[in-house]
């Protein structure tokens, strides 16, 4: 009586264009159509969390609309560097640690543009820490995504900024024993109208969060918890990259960030996911332009 | 059920052929036994106290037991209410329930061998709530674990049936949560107990601001009862079949880029039907298209965008597409 039933059409179509009829209503999200086909496949290692995030971030930039004439995709050095060359867009590829500072010149010129800027934990906390304080300062409108694998990769397996504690890495072969950064809280620390921060297991989430990053008017910070299998997962046995990307929700979240810890029951990941802080803070841009315009218009009614 | 009479047939039977059995604790020496069950939340204990509430009211012996624990909005809920000049025991004997009142199809389905095989009347509301292990089987098109019987079937196996759409009728009277009174009202058919006892009880029970509802659709359950046993056709007796998955027009298919593939063993390890393996060549591919359910895990955690779900339609030239439609 109710049942679905399949309306027939008054000649059958082919085959082919029955299913691309079905996929248009089924699948509106191609990641194919945001990639270089060309560079593929990509050159990260097998299982790195890197690609899962770059799934999520153009899955929220089609969610979100964005035209890909008016995306500009910012990258730095390292391994989360790379990973906005293959995005089908206006690309940059920047010196280290200074993507934050080229995207706030690109964002001040071209305010049409939507400016993500792809960035690593050693990229975007050692070596360009000041830039990312002070961007988070301004709270210019620009969606900050940091790929924290915990180690530099592309290197050769440096201990980064974010390295937890007793992590073996090339640079501490006994071990490590600087304390870690917590990138979330030294954003909002220093201002971030928007901080996130969520692990890659969780795609449809991180895409969401990524969304609300996108969405947002100021800087949005959103640290993605990542895995590096081949350089810092299997040289302190951490166990194959299903396994490390299974244990983002349960192991991988070493006792130095206890405290930011959630204390929600029945919840298995102690880390604090999701979203931290969404300010009404001004936007640096509009700020500017505003303070230009008001000067300008003086300016005219001095001369008449 | 296996000593079930055949030969009563009462939703299509002759009409006024037999009188209406009245069960009357004042004269009947045994105990009236009645059998309330349902889903948490649809209100069997409301039920069952609206019963025993009037039997102390008027002075008769009555004993209800019930089980509810963990059927908070979801699980099993029965209750038995016995009644009579004396009452022994709590609970009731299989084949020695008189009524048996279901607000849930399947659960009425279930209890339906408490009946007494000769007299037992069966009461029972044909809304379906399937539970959440019914559909264990993730494959598009599995079939749903529920009762695939309709009232035809249960017409013999029961002296007398009640098939009433009990929850689109009190919906259509303002409050589906009603559908419990509903049945009582049917159920009210069956026992002594005067309309004015009935109604008065009812009303201290209900939220005082659905008393009015109740007391209309407490009617209609009575007259559903009557009208049926004059074989006058009745409204709200409905039964649709179940929905069937087969109907589903969604097919998915896996498509697998090998070239992109790195054998990084995460959508092998996260795949919920463990239908992907790698081969000898550390390349995935899809070992059991029958298990694929389309779940997309594969796809989404995949960091080489080697796999889709349904193929992508731009796929890049002069590379091998593997197939499967699941």
């Amino acid at each position: 009586m109710n049942k679905h039933v399949i309306p027939q059409a008054e000649e059958p179509p082919e085959q082919n264009n029955q299913q691309n009829n079905q996929l248009e209503n089924i699948r509106d999200f191609e990641i194919q159509d945001y990639l270089r086909l060309d560079l593929f496949p990509h050159f990260m290692c097998p299982g790195c969390g890197h690609g899962i995030a770059l799934r999520a971030l153009l899955w929220a930039i089609h969610d979100q609309g964005i035209d890909k004439n008016n995306l500009a995709i910012i990258s730095g050095i390292g391994c989360s560097g790379r990973v906005g060359t293959y995005i089908d867009a206006n690309t940059y590829h920047t010196t280290h640690g200074r993507p934050l500072a080229f995207a706030t010149g690109l964002k001040m010129a071209r305010p049409d543009l939507h400016v993500v800027v792809i960035t690593g934990d050693g990229d975007c906390l050692a070596i360009g820490g000041n830039h990312l304080i002070h961007a988070a300062r301004r709270n210019l409108d620009i969606t900050c995504i940091m790929l924290n694998n915990e180690i530099y990769g592309m290197t050769g397996g440096q201990v980064s900024p974010t390295t937890p504690h007793d992590r073996f890495t090339t640079t501490t072969p006994a071990g490590n024993i600087e304390p870690v950064f917590d990138a979330s809280r030294l954003a909002e620390a220093a201002g971030a109208g928007f901080v996130g921060r969520e692990v890659t297991i969780h795609v449809p989430r991180l895409r969401d969060l990524i969304s609300e990053g996108l969405d947002y008017k100021g800087f949005s910070f959103i640290e993605v918890m990542s895995d590096c299998t081949e350089i810092n997962g299997r040289k302190n046995d951490l166990g194959s990259s299903s396994e490390m990307v299974l244990g983002q929700t349960r192991t991988m979240r070493p006792s130095e960030y206890d405290n930011n810890v959630v204390d929600h029951p029945f919840r298995p990941n102690s880390m604090n996911t999701g979203v931290f802080v969404k300010s009404n803070r001004p936007e640096y841009g509009a700020s500017y332009r505003d303070m230009v315009d008001d000067i300008q218009e003086k300016q005219k009614g001095h001369s008449v | 059920m296996a000593k079930a009479k055949k030969n009563k047939s009462p939703r299509k039977s002759a009409p006024v052929s037999y009188a209406p059995l009245k069960l009357d604790p004042e004269t009947s020496d045994e105990a009236i036994n009645v059998l309330i069950v349902g889903v948490g939340g649809q209100g069997v204990i409301m039920v069952s106290k609206v019963l025993a509430q009037i039997c102390q009211n008027l002075g008769l012996q009555v004993k209800q037991s019930e089980v509810h624990g963990m059927a908070k909005r979801g699980g099993v809920v029965f209750s038995h209410v016995r009644f009579g000049k004396t009452v022994w025991s709590p609970t009731i004997p299989k084949g020695k329930a008189d009524v048996l009142v279901a607000l849930e199809w399947a659960e009425g389905l279930r209890w339906m061998d408490y009946l007494r095989p000769d007299t037992g009347i069966f009461i029972t509301d044909t809304k379906r709530i399937v539970p959440p292990f019914a559909c264990r089987s993730r494959i598009l098109g599995a079939d749903i674990g529920y009762s695939k019987n309709t009232p035809d079937d249960v017409i013999g196996k029961v002296a007398e049936a009640f098939a009433i759409d009990a929850t689109d009728m009190a919906a259509k009277e303002g409050n589906e949560l009603a559908a419990n009174t509903l049945l009582l009202g049917a159920l009210s058919t069956t026992l002594s107990f005067s309309n004015e006892v009935w109604r008065e009880v009812i009303t201290q029970m209900v939220p005082p601001k659905t008393i009015e509802v109740n007391l209309s659709v407490f009617d209609k359950g009575q007259k559903w009862i009557e009208g049926s046993r004059k074989g006058e056709p009745v409204e709200g007796s409905a039964f649709i079949p179940l929905v069937q998955p087969e109907d589903h027009p969604v097919r998915t298919t896996l498509s697998i880029i090998e070239e992109w593939c790195k054998g990084c063993d995460i959508c092998v390890k996260m795949c919920p039907e463990r239908c992907l393996v790698l081969n000898k060549d550390q390349v995935v591919e899809l070992a059991d298209p029958e298990k694929c359910t389309g779940c997309h895990i594969c796809e989404w955690l995949c960091p080489d965008f080697a796999i889709s779900l349904n193929p992508s339609l731009n796929s890049p030239p002069n590379l091998k597409v593997q197939e499967a439609v699941a």
